[in-house]
C-alpha cells in the first residue's frame, strides 16, 4: 500500500521535473499525494490540511532562486515545512536535571527511562531512577532488572500504593546524583485522578523536563492527548518509540506539533542502548515514505564528489566491479537502491525490476564476495574463471552460485548504465545525472 | 469508545441526506418543467434526463446521482480519517458507500434518511463481520482449549489475559495461565501478581527461558488436571523480526493452539493495519482484541483491523481493571453508531 503511495507522490514529483514555470495543476497533485502519505504515517488530519495548504501557497507564490528547477523549489518547501514542524531545539544538557516520563499505558516509558538512563550514564553523569509506577503489577520489577544491567541505582517499592512518598522519598534517597529520571505510570488524559497525580509529581519534583512517550504507532489521537497532558504539566520534549516496526511516528509529530515542543530521543529496539538522538532528515523520509528528502534538496553542485566514482568511464560503460562496490557501500547508508534511482530526474524511464531487487542482507554478501576478489578481478570482471570463481567462493564462505549471482547482478547494472547512456540521446544531461548519481552518495 | 465515531458519523450522515434532498428538489424542479415543455415539439433534450423523468413521474422514484453525493462523501473520508480509520480501509468504505448510494431509486416519500443509513449501515456491517462469541466456543469445542496471545509491544496482551482469565472464571471455566513472555524484564512477575490475584493457576519458568517449552507444561498441566481454558501469554514482538516471528511459530507448533488472538490497541493509526496483516500472514490469527478502547472515543483502528484481516473482533478493553472487558458485537455498535435510528 505504502509503496503504490510514495510511487504516486514520485509519479508527482516527476511531473515537476520537466517543468520552468510552477504549474497550478502539478502543484495541487503533488499536495494532494502529499496529504494522503502524511495522513497514512498518522499524522493529524487537521495538521496536514494547514501543511499542505502552506505549502501549496508559497510554491505558487515564491520565486524560485536562480539555478534551481522548480522540482527542487517545491521539494525545499516541503522540506521547509515539514523540518519547521518536527525541529524544535531539544538540546539534551550534560548538567543536574530530573526528567519526569509521562506517557499513555503501554507506549513503553519503563524501557525509555532505562534507555535514557544508559543515554546519561554513557555520557559519564551520575544517573539515578525512582519508579513512582505503584500500579502495573512488574513494573518495579522490570525497571530493576534494566537497572541492573547497567548498575543504575533504582529507588521503588514494590508494595507501596503511594507513588507521591515513594518519589519524595526517591528524591532524598537519590540526592547524590546528578540525573534522575522518574518513571511514571501510564496514563491516559481521561483519567483525571492519573493525571491529578502527574501534576502533584511535577510540583513534587519540580523537574527540569517533562517529557511524553509516544509510541509511533498512535494515530490520529495523539494531539489530543498531547494537549491535555501539555495542559497538566507542560510537555517539553516528545520521545517515540518502537520506531524499529513499520509505524511512521506520525503521531508524534501531532503531538510536538500541539506541545510546541521538539522530538528529543527515537527509541528503536528492545535493550538500552537502542535509543537515538532526533535525526528529523531520517524521520520525514520515513514519514513521506521516500528517500533521504535534503539529498533531494542540497543542490547537485553542493553534494558532488566526483572523485568517488569515475563518471567519464562509467559514461562508456566501464562500470568495474569495484565501481559497483563502492556503490553498494554508499547504498548501504542510503537505503535500497530504488530508492536513489527515484530521486533521479529520469523522466518516466523505466528501468529493469531486477535492478533493485538486491535486498540489504543481499548487500551485504555481497560485499563480502568482493572483498574476497583480487584488483585485478574487480577492476575487469571478465577475468573471473570458474576457477576462480571457485576460489572467491571459498574465501568469502560463499557457494559459488552466489558468485554468480553476483556477476549476474553486476551484469545487469553494467547493462542498464549502457542503457541509460543510450536512452538519454541529449535529451537531458547525462553528465549531470551521473554526477548527481554520485552525489547522492 | 464509539462515541466520537459516533458523532462524526451522524453529522456525516446529515450532510449526506442534506445534499441528496437538494439534489431531489432540483430534480422535482426540472421535471416540473419538462412536463410542461413535453407538450413542444422539440421535447426532453437528453435521455437521461427524460430518463429520469420518467422513473419520477412513473415510478414516483429519484435517482441518486454520484455528482449529488461526492461532496458529503469527501467529508465521510475526512471523517473516517480523522477517527483514525487506515487510508485504504476509509477509501475502501467509501467506495462502498458510494456503490450503495449511486443509480439507486429511491420513492418519493421514503426518507433520504433510511436510504444514507442503509448504506453506511451495510458497508460497516460488512467491515466489522459478526464478532465472535468466546463462551459458545468453548462450550462447543474440545477441552482444554488452547488460547494464544499476540501482538506488537505494549498493547496489553499481559493485562487482557488477566482479563479474560477472571472473564472466563466468572462464568464457571477453569482457567490456566501460561508466562510465555519470558524476554521483558518484569513479565512474569506482572502476569504472576495478576494470577495470584483472580486466583488461576500460572505456570512459569525462569526468565530467558524457551517460550515454547513454557507453554507446552502449560498445555500438558491442563491436560492432566481437566483445565477448560489454556491462556498463553508471549512476549510482544514487531512482525519485522524475522527471528522472533518464526519464534512465534515454532510456539505455534508445539502448543498447537485452537485460537490465535492477535491483540492491538484501539489508538493505534495506520500501522495497525500494516501490522495485523503481517500477524495474519506468518502465524495467522483467529480473533482479535482491541485494548485502551477507553482512551480513545473513535474506535477507527477497529475498523481498520477488522477490515484488513477480516477476522471478528472478540473483545474490547475498556480500562485497567479486571471487569473492563466487554464481548464487542458489531450488529449492536453500528446500530449504535448510526444512532439506531432507521
Amino acid at each position: 500500500m505504502l509503496d503504490s503511495l510514495s510511487a504516486s507522490l514520485k509519479d508527482a514529483l516527476k511531473k515537476l521535473a520537466g517543468k520552468t514555470v510552477v504549474d497550478r495543476a502539478a502543484v495541487d497533485e503533488l499536495v494532494k499525494d502529499l496529504q494522503r502519505a502524511l495522513i497514512s504515517s498518522d499524522v493529524n488530519v487537521k495538521l496536514v490540511m494547514e501543511l499542505s495548504k502552506a505549502i501549496r501557497t508559497r510554491s505558487l507564490d515564491e520565486q524560485p532562486p536562480k539555478g534551481t528547477n522548480v522540482r527542487e523549489h517545491v521539494l525545499r518547501i516541503v522540506y521547509q515545512e515539514l523540518v519547521r514542524l518536527v525541529w524544535a531545539s531539544t538540546d539534551v544538557k550534560l548538567e543536574p536535571q530530573t526528567i519526569l516520563m509521562a506517557g499513555l499505558q503501554g507506549s513503553g516509558k519503563t524501557t525509555t527511562t532505562a534507555k535514557i538512563a544508559r543515554y546519561f550514564q554513557k555520557k559519564g553523569m551520575k544517573v539515578g531512577v525512582i519508579c513512582a509506577d505503584t500500579f502495573r503489577p512488574g513494573a518495579y520489577d522490570q525497571l530493576s532488572t534494566l537497572c541492573l544491567k547497567i548498575n543504575v541505582p533504582c529507588f521503588g517499592d514494590p508494595q507501596g500504593q503511594d507513588a507521591k512518598r515513594i518519589v519524595r522519598e526517591g528524591l532524598v534517597a537519590l540526592k547524590d546524583l546528578e540525573v534522575i529520571i522518574v518513571d511514571t505510570q501510564g496514563r491516559h488524559a481521561l483519567e483525571a485522578d492519573l493525571i491529578q497525580e502527574i501534576i502533584d509529581l511535577n510540583k513534587l519534583t519540580k523537574a527540569t523536563h517533562r517529557w511524553l512517550v509516544i509510541d509511533a504507532a498512535l494515530g490520529q489521537q495523539a494531539s489530543e492527548q498531547a494537549r491535555r497532558f501539555h495542559d497538566a504539566i507542560g510537555i517539553d520534549g516528545v520521545i517515540i518509540t518502537k520506531m524499529d516496526g513499520t509505524a511512521k511516528g506520525g503521531g508524534a509529530m501531532s503531538a510536538v506539533a500541539e506541545t510546541k515542543s521538539g522530538i528529543v530521543f527515537i527509541g528503536a529496539g528492545e535493550t538500552v542502548e537502542n535509543l537515538e538522538r532526533f535525526d528529523p532528515d531520517g524521520f520525514i523520509s520515513r514519514l513521506l515514505g521516500m528517500g533521504d528528502l535534503r539529498a533531494l534538496v542540497e543542490k547537485a553542485e553542493e553534494a558532488m564528489n566526483a572523485d568517488e566514482m569515475d563518471i567519464n568511464a562509467m559514461m562508456k560503460g566501464k562500470f568495474s566491479l569495484r565501481d559497483m562496490y563502492k556503490q553498494l557501500e554508499a547504498l548501504n547508508k542510503m537505503g535500497p537502491i530504488k530508492q536513489i534511482m527515484s530521486m533521479l530526474p529520469m523522466g518516466n524511464m523505466q528501468l529493469p525490476e531486477g535492478v533493485y531487487d538486491v535486498t540489504s542482507t543481499k548487500m551485504v554478501r555481497y560485499r563480502i564476495i568482493m572483498d574476497s576478489m583480487t584488483g585485478a578481478e574487480l577492476d575487469e570482471p571478465s577475468l573471473i574463471t570458474s576457477s576462480r570463481l571457485q576460489r572467491i567462493a571459498r574465501g568469502a564462505g560463499a557457494s559459488p552460485e552466489e558468485v554468480r549471482e553476483l556477476i549476474k547482478y553486476y551484469k545487469m547494472m553494467q547493462r542498464t548504465l549502457k542503457g541509460l547512456r543510450g536512452a538519454s540521446g541529449g535529451k537531458f544531461n547525462m553528465q549531470r545525472l551521473m554526477k548527481r548519481f554520485s552525489g547522492m552518495q | 469508545m464509539f462515541g466520537g465515531l459516533r458523532e462524526r458519523l451522524q453529522g456525516a450522515r446529515n450532510r449526506l441526506a442534506s445534499s441528496i434532498g437538494a439534489a431531489a428538489t432540483s430534480q422535482a424542479d426540472a421535471a416540473g418543467t419538462d412536463a410542461i415543455a413535453a407538450t413542444a415539439p422539440d421535447a426532453p433534450v437528453l435521455p437521461s434526463l427524460a430518463e429520469k423523468v420518467r422513473i419520477f413521474v412513473v415510478d414516483r422514484e429519484l435517482v441518486v446521482s454520484e455528482k449529488d453525493i461526492s461532496a458529503a462523501l469527501s467529508d465521510l473520508e475526512m471523517t473516517l480519517l480523522e477517527s483514525d480509520v487506515a487510508l485504504p480501509v476509509s477509501d475502501a468504505i467509501i467506495a462502498n458507500v458510494r456503490a450503495g448510494l449511486v443509480g439507486k431509486h429511491r420513492k418519493i416519500g421514503e426518507s433520504v434518511d433510511a436510504l444514507v443509513v442503509r448504506a453506511l449501515k451495510s458497508a460497516l456491517l460488512a467491515v466489522l463481520g459478526k464478532g465472535f462469541n468466546l463462551t459458545e466456543y468453548i462450550k462447543t469445542h474440545d477441552r482444554p482449549v488452547k488460547i494464544l496471545f499476540t501482538g506488537v509491544n505494549g498493547t496489553g496482551k499481559t493485562t487482557t489475559i488477566a482479563k479474560i482469565g477472571s472473564f472466563l472464571k466468572e462464568r464457571g471455566f477453569s482457567v490456566v495461565i501460561g508466562a510465555g513472555d519470558t524476554f521483558r524484564a518484569g513479565a512474569i512477575e506482572q502476569i504472576d501478581v495478576h494470577a495470584q490475584r483472580i486466583g488461576i493457576k500460572i505456570i512459569q519458568h525462569q526468565a530467558g527461558a524457551d517460550p515454547s517449552a513454557v507453554l507446552f507444561d502449560t498445555v500438558q498441566y491442563a491436560n492432566s488436571h481437566k483445565i477448560d481454558v489454556v491462556l498463553a501469554d508471549t512476549a510482544g514482538r514487531f512482525h519485522t523480526k524475522a527471528n522472533l516471528m518464526s519464534q512465534l511459530e515454532k510456539i505455534k507448533r508445539i502448543m498447537k493452539p485452537d485460537l490465535v488472538v492477535y491483540v492491538d490497541e484501539a489508538v493505534a493509526g495506520n500501522d495497525a493495519v500494516v501490522r495485523a496483516a503481517e500477524f495474519e500472514r506468518t502465524i495467522g490469527a483467529d480473533a482479535v482484541v482491541l485494548t485502551k478502547a477507553d482512551m480513545d472515543s473513535r474506535g477507527g483502528a477497529a475498523i481498520s483491523i477488522a477490515h484488513t484481516i477480516g477476522k471478528p473482533l472478540m473483545f474490547l478493553g475498556t480500562g485497567q481493571a479486571y471487569s473492563d472487558i466487554i464481548p464487542f458485537s458489531p450488529a449492536e455498535v453500528v446500530d449504535e453508531l448510526l444512532g439506531g435510528g432507521a
